[in-house]
């Protein structure tokens, strides 16, 4: 009988992929996603493709609100500086769109500095605040800035053609989609289980016992900023040529919010967290609407009037029940069946 | 000279109406030491409920006033026992989160219920222009002003000597002690919620009298906030007045500088604020312990 995961060494606690049966299901999600663009019509995709953009954005946030304990009310902020980055350089200077990816990266990495000093002094609730006061401002600088940005009317976007391949077909850029989210996923999951991640979680836990260890609070709280800012803006950029078209309506304040959300809900500070979070809180307007047509005509014409505003009260929805009764997220319950699956009919 | 003092007077009069809002943010971060981000959102049902009153019932000025007091009396409690108090206990982020999830719930309830367009609100009065030196000041904009200046009066005369006053800010010192002394914690969490309400509901009101109700109202929530950073999130009577500077620095800004300057005046102040004062000019220094 199986009586628990018992871990020998550090290697095989920070073990990316700890069990085989890990590894299979890893594979075979991938090739699913791999061969998703064949399988599925125009509708299913384009929910694949936002999926895609918002595990890359939530994976982001993640670093930052998740790891490190900083919470950020403006992360929107970076979304929209990520697009305006990319639609700038390769729309209006018509640079490569790596250049452009590349700018998308490091213009909002080089803001989250700016936003970033703040934290060196302040906590909680006083950083939240200054982020959202971040957010207001970025969205007027970008109107102000009218010879670089064409204001208001914003900026039109192409999908891009990279290493002789052109994405502009949906599957292709489904493809590009998953290869970023991927590489991401990996990315953070590495951050996690080196030497800078723990020293994020050790800030997150308790700043000034971190501080007593040896670690430099204003580097390390820079730098998840920076990185966390880095992944937003490409996903910023991913979001923008997903909507073709790049403006400060475009990526509205509740962005942030649901970004928030699909971390709450998925469990904060954890990776497949975040991309179980994005799955329910992308599909669920989705899901919502097939059940309430099941009831009845009249219900989903209701839904399709007030859809946006339904969807939004979903959201606040999800996050109070979550917050209130599942505090661990998607990922604490799934730890919950795990365990009890494993153990029954003991209790431990 | 005369465009300044137009632009000064007209900042003290939506200064107001964020000193109000601020104050409602201030009672309850002092009672309960969670930020409201709910706040605007419940101002602008206060509002709306005034206007329903007013189109509906009757549009006498007193039975306007007393239905939208008791309906944010009622609002306020509502939220606090259904939404606030089962996460009593709760760490700050999981608290403020929920207010942010019931911001986003109320605005969108708010759209539902009511519809998308702008509304005046028609009471027959406050839109009348006096001229005070040449200068053109609307009546609703002075009672504003005078609202606000009554109710730091005697919001300081409570907290100073009404014995409900002194067990909020016990509880907002030290709960535990307060507890042990005989204080009710969650009555007086309930008060605040429901005090809160209120003041920014008459913020609200008056938002709606001088200008139009909208569901963009909901960003007057947003708006007062540098109001409360400015005047310390913990001080009642300094975030009301934190509104007036808010105001008048918005007006000058947008006057001198541009309208684009005006919608982050505010929020250009608060960074420097928290910069320079985290917990604001009037607020109390957050000690920590090890």
């Amino acid at each position: 009988m199986r009586t628990g995961d018992y871990k020998q060494s550090y290697g095989e606690l920070v073990a990316l992929i700890d069990s085989p049966p890990v590894w299979l299901w890893s594979a075979v999600l991938l090739l699913a996603l791999i061969a998703a663009p064949f399988v599925l019509n125009s509708y299913a995709l384009s929910f694949l493709m936002i999926i895609l953009i918002t595990v890359t954005g939530a994976l982001g946030l993640n670093i930052l609100t998740g790891y490190t304990g900083l919470i950020s009310l403006g992360h929107v902020g970076f979304l929209v500086t990520g697009a305006y980055a990319y639609a700038v350089l390769v729309s209006r200077y018509h640079m490569p769109p790596l250049v452009g990816f590349l700018g998308a990266g490091v213009v909002p990495a080089l803001a989250s500095l700016i936003v970033g000093a703040p934290s060196l002094r302040l906590k909680g609730l006083y950083l939240a605040i200054t982020t959202l006061a971040f957010s207001f401002i970025i969205n007027t600088v970008i109107l102000e800035m009218r010879w670089l940005t064409n204001g208001a009317r914003g900026i039109q976007v192409q999908r891009p053609e990279m290493f002789g391949i052109s994405f502009d077909s949906d599957a292709a850029f489904t493809y590009l989609c998953l290869a970023i989210a991927a590489l991401t996923l990996l990315g953070t999951l590495n951050i996690r289980r080196s030497r800078v991640g723990r020293a994020f979680v050790a800030i997150r836990d308790n700043d000034t016992a971190a501080r007593v260890m040896g670690i430099n609070l204003h580097a390390y709280k820079l730098l998840a900023f920076v990185t966390s800012a880095f992944i937003t803006g490409i996903a910023g950029a991913l979001y923008g040529i997903y909507l073709s078209f790049v403006s400060v309506e475009g990526f509205p304040f509740l962005l942030s919010i649901e970004a928030l959300a699909i971390l709450i809900v998925g469990g904060l500070g954890s990776a497949l967290g975040a991309v179980l979070g994005t799955v329910l809180i992308v599909l669920l307007p989705e899901a919502t609407r097939l059940v309430f047509s099941l009831f009845s005509a009249q219900m989903d014409a209701t839904f399709a009037t007030g859809a946006q505003e339904l969807k939004s009260m979903l959201y606040g929805l999800v996050i109070i029940l979550f917050l209130r009764f599942q505090p661990r997220g998607l990922v604490g319950a799934w730890h919950d069946i795990k365990r009890a699956w494993v153990h029954w009919p003991l209790r431990y | 000279m005369q465009y300044l003092i137009q632009l000064l007077i007209s900042g003290l009069a939506i200064g107001a109406i964020y000193g109000l809002i601020a104050m409602g943010f201030a009672v309850i971060y002092k009672s309960t030491g969670l930020v409201n981000f709910a706040q605007g959102e419940m101002t602008m049902i206060t509002a709306y409920i005034a206007w329903t009153i007013s189109t509906t019932v009757s549009g006498n000025v007193f039975v306007v006033a007393i239905g939208a007091i008791l309906a944010a009396v009622a609002l306020g409690l509502i939220i606090e026992r259904l939404v606030m108090r089962p996460m009593l206990g709760e760490p700050v982020f999981a608290t403020v989160m929920v207010t942010i999830g019931l911001a986003v719930i109320l605005r969108s309830a708010i759209n539902f219920i009511w519809d998308a367009y702008p509304h005046g609100l028609e009471l027959g009065m406050g839109r009348g222009i006096v001229h005070l030196g040449g200068i053109g000041v609307r009546t609703g904009q002075l009672a504003v002003i005078a609202t606000l200046l009554l109710l730091l009066a005697s919001i300081w005369a409570f907290f100073r000597y009404s014995k409900v006053g002194v067990a909020m800010r016990a509880v907002a010192a030290d709960d535990r002690t307060a507890l042990l002394m005989g204080i009710s914690a969650t009555r007086v969490h309930a008060l605040a919620w429901a005090a809160s309400s209120v003041i920014a509901g008459i913020g609200g009101v008056f938002f709606a009298l001088s200008y139009d109700l909208s569901p963009a109202m909901f960003q007057l929530g947003l708006r007062a906030f540098p109001a409360t950073i400015l005047g310390g999130l913990d001080a009642v009577l300094g975030s009301g007045l934190g509104g007036l500077l808010i105001g008048i620095t918005e007006n000058l800004a947008g006057g001198y500088l541009g309208s684009g300057m005006k919608e982050v005046a505010g929020f250009a102040m608060i960074i420097v604020v928290l910069m320079v004062r985290p917990f604001g000019i009037f607020g109390e220094r957050d000690i920590e312990r090890v």
